[in-house]
C-alpha cells in the first residue's frame, strides 16, 4: 500500500475499527480504499460473505476522514443493489459502523417500501448515503429537483452488478449513470460483483471508456462440499419427477440433522409438491418449516426471511426466490432438488450455507431422475475449475431508452443533442445510428414516425427554450406509476373471502378452475369460492387438489454445465469410474451401451427407434431445452424437405425427440446432410415462425416502452377504455407501422435469447466436427427414456394451418357420428 | 380484399357470414357488423400511447369494400361503433356519410357509445337505445341469456373467439361468430380489438375465422 494512505488518519480509524470488531481487513478490501482515495473507479470481485460491502463502504468513509474539504453537504455516496430486501440490512450495517466510528453521516434507503413521509423528507434534505433500487434511482431523476439531490455526489456503488448486467435493469444502470457522469465531475463509480465468466466484459459495461479504472479481485474463495443423495436402486430407465418423491425419506434426516435448511427447487410447482411431500413424511414438521416462492405475498415471505434469520424455522422450501439476499446466519445445509440448470446459480445456492468466510458450504443434491446424478459429476468439476458462466449484457434495447427519456423530460427536460452524447456513452446504445436516436424522438414526441396523423399525441413537448419536458399532469403520474423493466405475467391475486391476501396465480390457470375445485398455493389447499376481475376468492380446504404450474420458470442449462455433462456422460462409458455418481450409474450406462451406444466426447449420436407406438429419431446434444427446441423444428424442417413427413417433437435439456406414425427414412449420409453447419441460420429462420416468438417477446417490451400500461392510478376499472394486449399492438405495428424499431427489437431478442443464435452455431459447429453414431434400436433406450415421458411436446408440419384444422375438424365430425 | 362465407338459417332467414367479420342478410340487403371501436387508436394517442391511426381507416375501408361487394342499402351497427370521445378518427365518419349518402345507417346503443346521440344526429345515423327490430329479430348490444328462447336475437359486446388446440400439441385463438337457435354473437368488427375465448361450445355451434376461411367447428 502506498505509504502516504497507509499512515493516514483515516487508515488508522478504520483499521482500528476492524480491530474493535475482532476482524483484520482482506488484502482485496484495502486495496479498494487505496485504489478509491487515488481517484480510480473499479470493480470489486468477491464472494458472497467476505465483506465485500465494506471493501466500497469503508474507502468512501476513509476518503473523507483523509479529505473532508472535498465533501459537502448532503447525498455523498449512492448505493444501487437490484434486491429491496437486500438494502434494508445493508443499511442498518453501514450505519452501526458509521456510529461506532463516530461520524454523524445518516444512512438511508429508498425503494418501493420506503414510508411516504420519509421520502418527503429525503427530498427537502438527503442523507450521506442513500441505497436505492434501478428504479428508484430513475423514480429520483423523473422528478424536478433531481440536480439539486446529486449536486454533492462522489461515488455510486452497484452491488451485485451480475444480476443487473444481463438484463434490462442493469441497461436503466448504465444509462443512469451515464447521466449523473455528464453532470458531476469526477463522480467515482465502482460495481462489486460475484464471480462470471466475463469479469473484463462486466467492467467495459459498468465503466465505459473510464480512464481510471481497476479490477480488485479477493483471492479467498469459498470451500464447496456436494454431496448427492443416491437412490437405492438404479432405475434403468429413469423418469423425471417421479425419483424425487422416493428420496424424501432421505431428505428427512437432512433437515432433522440440521439447525435450518433451506430446500432449492427450480419451479414453483416443484416447490408447491416438496412442501407437500415434506409435511407427509414427517407430520411433524406442521409449523416449522415454510414455503418461498415469488408468487406467494410479499409480507408472508418477509415474514419467512425473518423467522429463517431468527432460526425459528427448521427449514424453507424455496425457488430461486431465496437465490440472493441478506445472509440467513442459522442456515447451515442446502439442499437442490433437481438440476440446477447453471453453475453459478448452483455456488450461489451452495453459497447460501456455512456463512462465515472460511466455513465450508454444504449442498445436497437430490435428483429428479437417476440420470441427473451425471450432473452431480459435472457440477464438481465445474466447481473445481471454476468455470462460471457468463452474463451477456444486452444492447440496442430501445423500450428502456423510450422509458428513459421520458423519464429525463419528466425531471425537469433535456436537449436533444446533449441527452443523444449521454446516452451514445454507454455500452449499450454505443452502436446506436443517429436514425434510431431520432425515431425514438419521434416516438415520445410525435407517437411514431409516420408524423402528420398523430396530430393528437402530445407527450413529450417543446418548451420556449427548446427542452423537451413533459407538461400533462397525467401522463406525468402514469409514466411515474410504470418505470421499471420488471414485467409481470398476467396474474391473479388470491384472497380470502374472509379477507387476507395469499398470492398470485396465473390467469390462465385458474380460468380452468371451476367455482369448488380445489388448488394448492403457498402451501395451503383452497377452494375457489369466486372470481372477480382480478381477484380469485378463496376459503380454506383439505382433500386432494391441483398444483399450479407457472408457465415460464423453466431455466435453460447454460453451456458450461452442459460442456461438463458431455464429458462426464462419456467417461462413465470409459470404466471403471472412480467418480462415484458415474460408478453408480454403471448398470444404466452398460444397459445403454448394449442397446445403442454411448458418445464419446468426440461423438455425436442419434438414435433410430422403432416401437409399437411409430418412429422416432433421438438426439442428443446436451445443449439444454430452449436450443433443442429451435434445433428440433429446424432438423424436422430440414428432413421434411427431403420428402413431406410429419413431425411431432419433445425435449428435454439432453436431447430432442423427432416421432412420427410413418416410417422414417433416412441414410447415414442424409442424417449428415441434415446435421450440417450450412445454410444453418437461413434454415432455422424458415423453420420456425419467428413472428409468433416475436409476439412474445413483444409483451415486455411494450409495457416497458409504455405502450401498455400496467400501473394505473386509483382502480384498474376506469381505465378500461385504454387497455389493449400487446399481442394486439404487435399485430397492429407489424400491419401498420412494420419498421417501428420496437417491433425489430422484439425480432432481436428473439434471435440473441431464444434461439441463441451463438450458441446454436457453436453446436452445430460442434456437431459437424463430431462423428455421427447412427443406431438403430427396437426399444427405447436409458438415454431416450426421460425425453419421452416428461417432456414438452410440440409438433411441426409443412402444411397450412388451415388445412390442418380442417383435417382435425374432419376426425371430430367422425368420431362423433360413431360415437352417435 | 378476399371475402369466405358461410350461409347459415336464423328464424326462417337466410343469413351469409364472412370472414371480415360481418354478416350479410341478402333479402334486407342489410349488412350487420358490431363492435367497429372507431377512435381507440386516437384514444389512446390521446393519452401518450403510440399506437399508428391506420387501423381506423383500414376498418372503414373494409366496411366500404363490404357494402359495395353486397350493394348493401342499410348497415346495421349492433353497438360501440364510438370507442370513446370525438377524435380525428371518429371523424372519418364524416367522409364516410359524403360518400354514401343514400346509405340508411342504425346503431344500437352500446356501453362505449356514450355520445351516440349526438353522433346519430351528425352523420344521419339513426340511433336506437335499447334495440332495434326486423322480421321478428331483434338487434341488441348485449347477449341474451343462452337459455333464453323468447326471442331470436344478433347481439356483439363480448368479442367471442375459440381457441383450438390443432394435435398433437398447437394453441390458436381465432375471432368466431357464436351461433345457437336463438342468437348470433358477433365477433367484433375493428381488428384492433382483443377476443373472448371462453369455452362456449355446450351452448352455441361456433363459426371460426382464419384468414379466407371461415367454418364450423365440431366440439366432441
Amino acid at each position: 500500500m502506498n505509504e502516504k494512505i497507509a499512515y493516514s488518519d483515516g487508515f488508522r480509524i478504520i483499521s482500528d475499527y476492524f480491530k474493535s470488531q475482532g476482524n483484520a481487513p482482506f488484502s482485496f478490501q484495502t486495496k479498494a480504499w487505496e485504489k478509491y482515495e487515488q481517484g480510480y473507479s473499479g470493480l470489486v470481485i468477491a464472494p458472497t460473505g467476505f465483506g465485500k460491502t465494506f471493501s466500497l463502504f469503508m474507502a468512501v468513509l476513509m476518503d473523507f476522514l483523509n479529505h473532508p474539504e472535498h465533501y459537502q453537504k448532503g447525498l455523498k455516496l449512492l448505493w444501487i443493489t437490484p434486491l429491496r430486501s437486500l438494502a434494508k440490512d445493508l443499511a442498518r450495517a453501514m450505519q452501526t459502523a458509521i456510529d461506532e466510528i463516530g461520524l454523524d453521516w445518516i444512512v438511508q434507503v429508498r425503494n418501493g417500501d420506503t414510508d411516504p413521509k420519509i421520502k418527503a423528507q429525503q427530498t427537502r434534505s438527503m442523507p450521506d448515503v442513500l441505497l436505492v433500487t434501478p428504479e428508484s434511482l430513475h423514480l429520483l431523476l423523473a422528478q424536478k429537483q433531481r440536480d439539486k439531490y446529486f449536486k454533492n455526489l462522489r461515488c455510486v456503488t452497484v452491488d451485485e452488478w451480475h444480476e443487473l448486467m444481463g438484463n434490462k435493469r442493469g441497461v436503466m444502470v448504465e444509462l443512469a449513470l451515464s447521466f449523473l457522469k455528464a453532470y458531476i465531475k469526477n463522480l467515482r463509480v465502482w460495481g462489486i460483483t460475484a464471480t462470471i465468466g466475463n469479469l473484463e466484459e462486466a467492467m467495459e459495461v459498468l465503466l465505459p471508456q473510464a480512464a481510471k479504472r481497476i479490477q480488485i479481485v479477493a483471492k479467498e474463495k469459498k470451500k464447496i462440499a456436494i454431496k448427492p443423495i443416491f437412490p437405492s436402486t438404479v432405475e434403468l430407465l429413469p423418469w423425471a419427477g417421479h425419483l424425487g418423491g422416493n428420496l424424501v425419506d432421505q431428505v428427512v434426516p437432512i433437515i432433522l440433522a440440521s439447525k435450518s435448511t433451506i430446500l432449492f427447487t427450480n419451479t414453483r410447482s416443484q416447490s408447491e409438491m416438496w412442501y407437500q411431500l415434506l409435511l407427509q413424511a414427517h407430520p411433524d414438521f406442521a409449523g416449522q418449516i415454510a414455503l418461498h416462492h415469488s408468487s406467494i405475498d410479499a409480507h408472508i415471505r418477509e415474514w419467512i426471511e425473518d423467522n429463517l434469520s431468527s432460526g425459528k424455522l427448521k427449514a424453507v422450501v424455496s425457488t430461486s426466490s431465496l437465490d440472493l439476499g441478506v445472509d440467513f446466519k442459522p442456515v447451515d445445509t442446502v439442499i437442490q432438488v433437481g438440476s440446477s440448470k447453471g453453475v453459478a446459480r448452483f455456488m450461489q445456492r451452495a453459497g447460501r450455507s456455512g456463512h462465515s468466510p472460511f466455513e465450508t458450504s454444504t449442498i445436497y443434491f437430490v435428483p429428479t431422475h437417476s440420470l441427473e446424478l451425471i450432473e452431480v459429476a459435472a457440477l464438481k468439476e465445474a466447481v473445481k475449475t471454476q468455470t462460471i458462466e457468463n452474463r451477456d449484457p444486452m444492447v440496442q434495447t430501445f423500450d428502456v431508452l423510450v422509458q428513459f427519456m421520458v423519464t429525463i423530460a419528466l425531471g425537469g427536460g433535456f436537449r436533444s443533442e446533449e441527452l443523444h452524447a449521454i446516452v451514445a456513452n454507454t455500452h449499450a446504445f454505443h452502436y446506436m445510428e443517429t436514425e434510431e436516436w431520432q425515431w425514438c424522438m419521434y416516438f415520445i414526441t410525435a407517437g411514431g414516425k409516420i408524423g402528420k396523423r398523430y396530430e393528437e399525441f402530445h407527450k413529450v413537448i417543446q418548451d420556449e427554450e427548446g427542452k423537451w419536458i413533459i407538461k400533462n399532469r397525467r401522463l406525468a403520474l402514469l409514466h411515474r406509476l410504470n418505470i421499471g423493466a420488471i414485467v409481470g405475467d398476467a396474474m391473479m391475486r388470491v384472497k380470502f373471502l374472509s379477507g387476507g391476501y395469499i398470492g398470485m396465480i396465473e390467469e390462465y390457470f385458474i380460468s380452468k378452475l371451476k367455482k369448488g375445485e380445489r388448488f394448492i398455493l403457498a402451501g395451503r389447499i383452497l377452494e375457489v369460492a369466486m372470481v372477480k376481475e382480478m381477484t380469485v376468492f378463496v376459503r380454506n380446504s383439505s382433500g386432494k387438489a391441483i398444483t399450479p404450474s407457472w408457465l415460464g420458470g423453466r431455466l435453460p442449462l447454460s453451456s458450461n454445465l452442459s460442456h461438463f455433462l458431455r464429458k462426464k456422460l462419456a467417461a462413465a462409458a470409459s470404466a471403471p469410474s472412480s467418480e462415484k455418481e458415474l460408478h453408480f450409474l454403471a448398470p444404466l450406462i452398460e444397459k445403454q451401451a448394449e442397446l445403442s451406444a454411448v458418445p464419446s466426447e468426440a461423438e455425436f449420436l442419434v438414435e433410430h427407434i422403432k416401437t409399437r407406438e411409430g418412429h422416432h429419431l433421438f438426439f442428443y446434444p446436451l445443449e439444454g431445452r430452449l436450443i433443442h427446441e429451435v434445433m428440433a423444428a429446424l432438423v424436422a424442417y430440414r428432413i421434411s424437405k427431403l420428402y413431406p413427413i410429419s413431425f411431432s417433437m419433445a425435449m428435454n435439456d439432453y436431447g430432442f425427440e423427432l416421432y412420427s406414425d410413418k416410417e422414417i427414412q433416412l441414410s447415414q449420409m442424409q442424417l449428415e446432410q441434415v446435421l450440417s453447419r450450412s445454410n444453418l441460420m437461413e434454415d432455422v429462420i424458415s423453420s420456425i415462425n419467428s413472428a409468433e416468438m416475436a409476439s412474445r417477446k413483444f409483451r415486455d417490451i411494450a409495457v416497458i416502452s409504455g405502450l401498455v400500461v400496467q400501473n394505473y392510478p386509483g382502480t384498474q376499472q376506469n381505465n378500461k377504455s385504454l387497455q389493449a394486449s400487446s399481442g394486439i399492438i404487435f399485430r397492429v405495428l407489424m400491419e401498420h407501422d412494420p419498421t417501428n424499431l420496437l417491433l425489430k427489437q422484439a425480432f432481436t431478442e428473439v434471435f440473441n435469447q431464444q434461439l441463441e443464435e451463438h450458441r446454436l452455431i457453436n453446436a452445430f459447429e460442434r456437431i459437424n466436427q463430431s462423428k455421427i453414431r447412427y443406431t438403430f434400436v427396437e426399444e427405447y433406450t436409458p438415454l431416450s427414456f426421460p425425453i419421452k415421458v416428461d417432456s414438452l411436446r410440440q409438433s411441426l408440419s409443412s402444411e397450412a394451418l388451415i388445412e390442418r384444422i380442417q383435417r382435425m375438424e374432419k376426425t371430430n365430425a367422425q368420431k362423433k357420428k360413431r360415437r352417435k | 380484399m378476399k371475402i369466405g362465407e358461410q350461409t347459415i338459417t336464423f328464424n326462417k332467414q337466410e343469413l351469409t357470414l364472412n370472414t371480415q367479420r360481418s354478416i350479410y342478410w341478402k333479402d334486407q340487403k342489410t349488412l350487420i357488423l358490431s363492435d367497429l371501436h372507431l377512435g381507440k387508436a386516437a384514444h389512446f394517442r390521446k393519452h401518450g400511447i403510440a399506437i399508428p391511426t391506420d387501423t381506423a381507416i383500414t376498418d372503414l375501408t373494409r366496411l366500404e369494400s363490404l357494402i359495395a361487394y353486397y350493394q348493401a342499402k342499410q348497415v346495421i351497427v349492433v353497438g360501440d361503433l364510438i370507442h370513446a370521445g370525438i377524435n380525428q378518427e371518429v371523424l372519418l365518419l364524416e367522409s364516410f356519410r359524403q360518400r354514401h349518402p343514400e346509405l340508411h345507417l342504425h346503431l344500437v346503443k352500446g356501453n362505449h357509445d356514450r355520445l351516440s346521440q349526438q353522433m346519430g344526429i351528425r352523420f344521419g345515423i339513426v340511433h336506437h337505445k335499447e334495440a332495434f327490430e326486423m322480421q321478428q329479430i331483434q338487434f341488441k348490444h348485449h347477449p341474451a341469456d343462452a337459455a333464453d328462447s323468447s326471442s331470436f336475437r344478433i347481439s356483439g359486446h363480448i368479442h367471442p373467439g375459440i381457441s383450438l388446440v390443432i394435435p398433437p400439441k398447437r394453441k390458436v385463438r381465432l375471432p368466431c361468430f357464436l351461433v345457437s337457435t336463438h342468437q348470433i354473437i358477433l365477433p367484433a368488427f375493428s381488428t384492433f380489438t382483443g377476443l373472448d375465448s371462453k369455452d362456449l361450445s355446450s351452448l352455441y355451434q361456433s363459426y371460426a375465422i382464419s384468414d379466407d376461411h371461415i367454418f364450423p367447428i365440431t366440439r366432441n
